[in-house]
């Protein structure tokens, strides 16, 4: 089995470090990216971030582990959640020797996610586009918290409270801080770099430029004959079903999935701390903004190991990094609201043609000053 | 039916509600903005009375006051402190709401870390995760709180009834909030009443919370996870009107616990799970069917029309009684 190499910096593992915040990151950039496409671009307040990838991850978790089972042909005496836990080693050993397997149930689970994500963004939407942007907030952030009761309660699905552990689908990639992580990430990577290229299309294109319409001025865009309804609509549908597969994406990886996993702070507050931090309606800035927090997040891990003796015992990592992101998200309300890198303005023609009217403008605006001399 | 356990429960979250969401649309009508921090005043209000249980072994009762001055000065330093520079900065609405966030999230920090002192200088192991403070006074035969909770919400309302309606700043009060440039040009310090209104909020919220710790278990988070009842009781009763909240409170604290009780009577201990789901539902509905609340139903016609049908069998009686005083 391959090994990747260990190198020790300032008492960092190194590869380690970068293996992991490079995981967080591209699951981070995912989420955030979609995350803009609703509020940077179209001014959708989504509290509800959570909601979406926990509807995802429970459903493929649940799904593919049945399917795995299924037909590897172990037998769980019909009771999936009940004796998942006795046969989970046996599970895995199995898929570790079928890799095709494992890929085509991992696709099969993102792109089920994908589709529950747009069911629930389609249901979400419903009162989205008939409610003022306060109201819609307060409803989606308690649809959120509703839904994390929902999968603690329900048990058939992920087993309730506890959660249940979910089939190594990478395991075929050996384990640990092995080539599995490494696996992991090149699967991340992939994805988040076609979210990427999708929302930057989607952005730089006439759409785009409907979406921030929609976003600035409802009623002249209405004007104009653009369906706002249907597009916020669409927008909050597609990027449900996107950040669902990174719901999947992240239960796979991490093999286990339960209700305490998906909490309002971090999948929908640090999301949007990321798109603030970088700058809401600008794709670069919020990748930047993504990559800054996951370093700074991950960094506070290693600062705190290394002040550990000189701090105070009841000093909680946890707790100072709650209080230490929410007080830079409040300062960069109020210092630079535009974020790192702001949005910019679109011009509406091609540089060209609006530097030459702008040339002609000129040139008559000073015949005009001439004439009357 | 329902168990006896559930309508203690009901008078009680139904009372604290009313008292929580009168707070919340307080701090909603003067800034326009859904205060989502508006939870963690209520555990300024737990971890007030717990902390001086522990130490001193004072009733919740008797610190409800000191919870109310600790929880308005917070609320108040929110306001000044952040609210209001980043809306004179022209900060967008939903910059607001995520800054109020971000405020809970902070909180949640600062009471986790003062919680970990308690744990780590005083042993007090429960710190972060502590069961209802017992010693609370009985009455017919369960504790006082399902007396005082509600007597408290009646005063308030009452109270507030009063300083609205017959004081000269209750008037500007209804005036900043109705129509602030109009209010300013009378000569009304509206910023003034702004602050008295948040303190009177964040007091609310953390009274309730001391009345809570007498009630059920708390922890760091315990008023972060309230937040959705207490904006759907807000929702209901118009977000606008103060008395609405009363009533939208009551109704979802109480209408929660009684269907949970009465569905566990009818479908068993699973409806347990669900018992959250009963005022986002309600919330749901009213923002769907009538976004305004209870505030927006014709009650106007309902009330004349009641006092038209009384009126007239008032007339009727009147005369019947006059005619019968003649034939005497």
């Amino acid at each position: 089995m391959l090994n990747v190499p260990s190198v020790v910096f300032l008492g960092i593992d190194v590869v380690k470090f970068a293996v992991n915040l490079g995981t967080a990151y591209m699951l981070f950039l995912a989420v955030s990216l979609t995350l803009n496409l609703e509020a940077g671009y179209t001014g959708v307040p989504n509290f509800g971030k959570v909601m979406f990838l926990a509807g995802g991850a429970a459903v493929s978790a649940s799904v593919c582990g049945r399917l795995a089972v299924f037909i590897l042909g172990i037998n769980v005496h019909g009771d999936y959640n009940g004796y998942i836990v006795t046969v989970i080693n046996q599970v895995n050993a199995s898929l570790s020797q079928n890799p095709v397997l494992c890929v085509e149930l991992i696709l099969l689970g993102t792109l089920l996610a994908a589709g529950v994500g747009a069911i629930m963004g389609f249901l979400a939407s419903y009162p989205a586009i008939r409610l003022r942007e306060d109201y819609l907030g307060m409803l989606l952030l308690a649809s959120a918290q509703f839904f994390q009761i929902f999968l603690g309660a329900y048990a058939p699905l992920i087993g309730g409270t506890q959660g249940i552990s979910v089939p190594n689908f990478f395991g075929w990639a050996g384990s640990g801080i092995g080539v599995r992580d490494v696996a992991v990430l090149g699967f991340l990577t992939v994805f988040a770099i076609s979210v990427f290229v999708f929302v930057e299309r989607v952005a730089r294109s006439p759409l785009g430029r409907t979406l921030r319409a929609v976003r600035d001025n409802e009623l002249a865009s209405r004007a104009l004959g653009k369906n706002d309804v249907a597009i916020r609509r669409n927008v909050i549908v597609i990027a449900a079903a996107i950040s669902a597969m990174a719901g999947a994406l992240l239960t796979f990886q991490v093999a286990s999935v339960g209700p305490g996993t998906w909490d309002r702070v971090t999948w929908t507050f640090w999301i949007w701390v990321m798109v603030i931090i970088g700058g809401s309606g600008n794709n670069r800035g919020v990748a930047l903004g993504a990559l800054s927090f996951a370093f700074l997040f991950d960094m506070i891990d290693q600062v705190q190991f290394a002040f550990q003796p000189y701090l105070p015992d009841f000093v909680d990592v946890n707790f100072l990094r709650y209080i230490l992101f929410a007080a830079l998200l409040i300062l960069i309300l109020a210092f630079r609201p535009g974020g790192i890198l702001p949005e910019k303005s679109s011009p509406t023609l091609p540089k060209r043609t609006l530097h030459g009217i702008m040339g002609r403008e000129n040139a008559k605006g000073e015949m005009d000053q001439k004439e009357p001399a | 039916m329902v168990e006896f356990t559930y309508v203690v429960s009901s008078i009680i979250f139904g009372s604290l509600f009313g008292m929580m969401a009168i707070g919340l649309t307080l701090t909603y009508i003067t800034t326009k903005v859904p205060n989502f921090a508006y939870g963690s005043f209520v555990t300024v209000g737990l971890y007030t009375s717990y902390s001086l249980y522990r130490f001193e072994a004072i009733t919740p009762y008797l610190s409800a006051p000191i919870a109310f001055g600790i929880g308005g000065l917070t609320s108040i330093l929110m306001y000044l402190g952040i609210l209001r520079p980043l809306a004179r900065r022209g900060s967008p609405l939903v910059s607001l709401m995520i800054a109020t966030l971000a405020i809970d999230i902070a909180f949640v920090g600062i009471f986790g870390t003062y919680a970990n002192y308690l744990r780590y200088t005083y042993v007090f192991i429960d710190s972060l995760n502590f069961t209802e403070i017992l010693g609370d006074f009985s009455i017919f035969g369960s504790q006082g709180l399902i007396l005082a909770a509600p007597l408290t919400l009646a005063l308030i309302t009452i109270g507030l009834y009063l300083l609205l309606t017959r004081t000269k700043f209750g008037v500007a009060m209804r005036a900043s909030v109705e129509n602030p440039s109009l209010a300013r040009v009378l000569g009304i310090d509206v910023e003034k009443v702004y602050v008295f209104a948040w303190f009177l909020a964040g007091g609310l919220a953390a009274m309730s919370g001391s009345y809570y710790t007498l009630y059920s278990q708390g922890g760091i988070a315990t008023g972060s996870g309230l937040i959705v009842e207490i904006f759907a009781a807000s929702v209901l009763g118009g977000l606008s009107s103060l008395y609405g909240a009363a009533i939208g409170g009551v109704i979802i604290g109480a209408g929660e616990n009684l269907l949970t009780g009465g569905g566990i009577s009818v479908f068993g201990n699973g409806v347990l799970d669900y018992q959250k789901g009963i005022p986002l539902v309600l919330m749901i509905l009213t923002l769907l069917v009538f976004p305004q609340g209870l505030a927006s139903l014709p009650w106007i016609r309902v009330v004349t029309r009641i006092r038209r049908i009384s009126g007239r069998l008032l007339g009727g009686i009147r005369r019947l009684s006059a005619r019968g005083l003649r034939r005497c």
